[in-house]
């Protein structure tokens, strides 16, 4: 049978539509299923109604997912799974700080490469953030001079940010909520300012994070999007 | 959060959870699961099926993020296709199978059912965020727009919707095709079809 006949359009978009519903029954919604795989037009029918319907499947309340299957889907890929057993914002979880010692080590690896970068006064001891998603390359490095309360944050790589999204800067002090920095630039180099001069600012705060935020930041002095990159506070003594 | 914002954080961690980032692979995973699991349960109504299907899904989404266009559909759209499909495959495969082995009253499904505080033809109502959406299921009859939302968020078959409504099998069918082509003309008509 070929559906992409123009005569039977009528007919396909009906096919579609039960297909999508869940309507169709078994065969059929196996046979059209198996076409679909390689006719375009009956693809792009199909699709065309999933977009119709789309707005449908939102509305339906979320229910949560026995903690088991994020474990399973996590032993099956080999991945981490301590993150999502406890829930809360992400700087209040365990595993969240537990991850974080990896994120240093490859952050600490990532500083020789990074320092190559930045354009730092070799005289001034600065101090130096390299921010980096769990073992992965550095995307940002924000540096500080000890008698500047300019923090310099350059991009050096990262996932590229949307159009409609900005990078927000945060401090991370010891048992104490996120604190923000501001917002940075998704490429090149920009600036933010510190409270107070680094040594101050910095006493209780051994790491700063890089949340994806609405454009401009977020609007409520809380982190709301998903941290992309962490670093710990390294202090060139 | 509304759908737009979902939608464009869904969107940029698929596209680094296509790099292999671990971390927002579980952003993604917390941000969405919830959502695609309510969908499989209400279609499956079985927990144990429905969290089967999500740990493929996301199994999947893990090796073949990349595969996903931007271009071509909101990413909730694809992730919720993908989980619907692979349901209702298992669904009305369950039944060809059924009908072919002759069914065992011990097969019948445990009945694992959410109880929504909305029905699901209010749950039609309240997916249509857009004014022109809700225009459109407004103007649905009131049977047919329950008969498609029964068979969209419960997975209900035609005869299964024949024997909820107590209405004859060719009533329903009709009902539900009928439905859904006003509903075509009208999204259509108002650009918010494709």
């Amino acid at each position: 049978m070929n559906l992409s006949r123009p005569d039977r359009v009528g007919r396909l978009d009906a096919l579609a539509a039960s297909y999508v519903l869940g309507t169709l029954p078994g065969r059929a919604r196996a046979r059209l299923a198996h076409i679909a795989r390689t006719d375009t037009v009956v693809r792009a029918n199909i699709r065309a109604w999933e977009q119709r319907l789309a707005p449908f499947a939102e509305s339906a309340p979320p229910i949560n997912p026995s903690p088991q299957v994020w474990k399973r889907i996590a032993l099956r890929l080999g991945l981490p799974a301590t993150r999502h057993l406890d829930r809360g914002p992400w700087w209040t979880r365990v595993g969240f700080w537990r991850g974080f010692a990896v994120t240093s080590f490859v952050a600490a690896l990532g500083l020789a490469l990074a320092l190559t970068q930045v354009a730092v006064a070799p005289t001034a001891d600065p101090i130096v953030v390299v921010l980096a998603a769990q073992d992965q390359a550095p995307a940002l490095v924000a540096t500080m001079e000890r008698d500047s309360r300019t923090i310099t944050v350059k991009v050096v790589g990262g996932a590229p940010v949307p159009q409609d999204r900005s990078l927000e800067l945060w401090m991370l002090p010891q048992g104490a909520a996120p604190r923000s920095l501001g917002v940075v630039p998704s490429t090149g180099v920009g600036r933010v300012t510190l409270p107070a001069l680094p040594d101050v600012a910095l006493v209780n705060v051994p790491a700063l994070a890089v949340s994806l935020e609405q454009r401009g930041g977020s609007p409520t002095g809380a982190p709301q999007g998903p941290v992309l990159y962490t670093g710990r506070v390294e202090r060139l003594y | 959060m509304t759908t737009p914002d979902r939608s464009a954080r869904v969107a940029a961690l698929l596209s680094r959870v296509a790099m292999g980032d671990q971390g927002a692979f579980a952003d993604f995973y917390e941000l969405t699961s919830s959502h695609l699991y309510g969908v499989a349960v209400r279609i499956l109504k079985d927990a144990a099926a429905a969290e089967e299907i999500l740990q493929e899904a996301y199994v999947n989404v893990w090796h073949h993020a990349g595969s996903y266009e931007v271009a071509k559909s909101q990413p909730m759209t694809w992730l919720t296709s993908i989980v619907r499909n692979r349901c209702l495959d298992q669904l009305r495969r369950r039944e060809v199978d059924t009908v072919t082995l002759t069914s065992d009253d011990d097969d019948a499904p445990e009945y694992d059912v959410p109880d929504d505080d909305m029905t699901p033809a209010e749950m039609l109502l309240a997916g249509a965020e857009a004014r022109s959406v809700r225009d459109c299921v407004d103007a649905l009859d009131a049977a047919p727009k329950q008969a498609i939302a029964l068979a969209f968020y419960q997975g209900l078959s035609h005869s299964e919707l024949a024997t909820h409504m107590r209405q004859p099998l060719g009533t329903v069918k009709s009902w539900v095709r009928r439905g859904l082509e006003r509903l075509k003309d009208c999204l259509d008509r108002a650009g918010m079809g494709r």
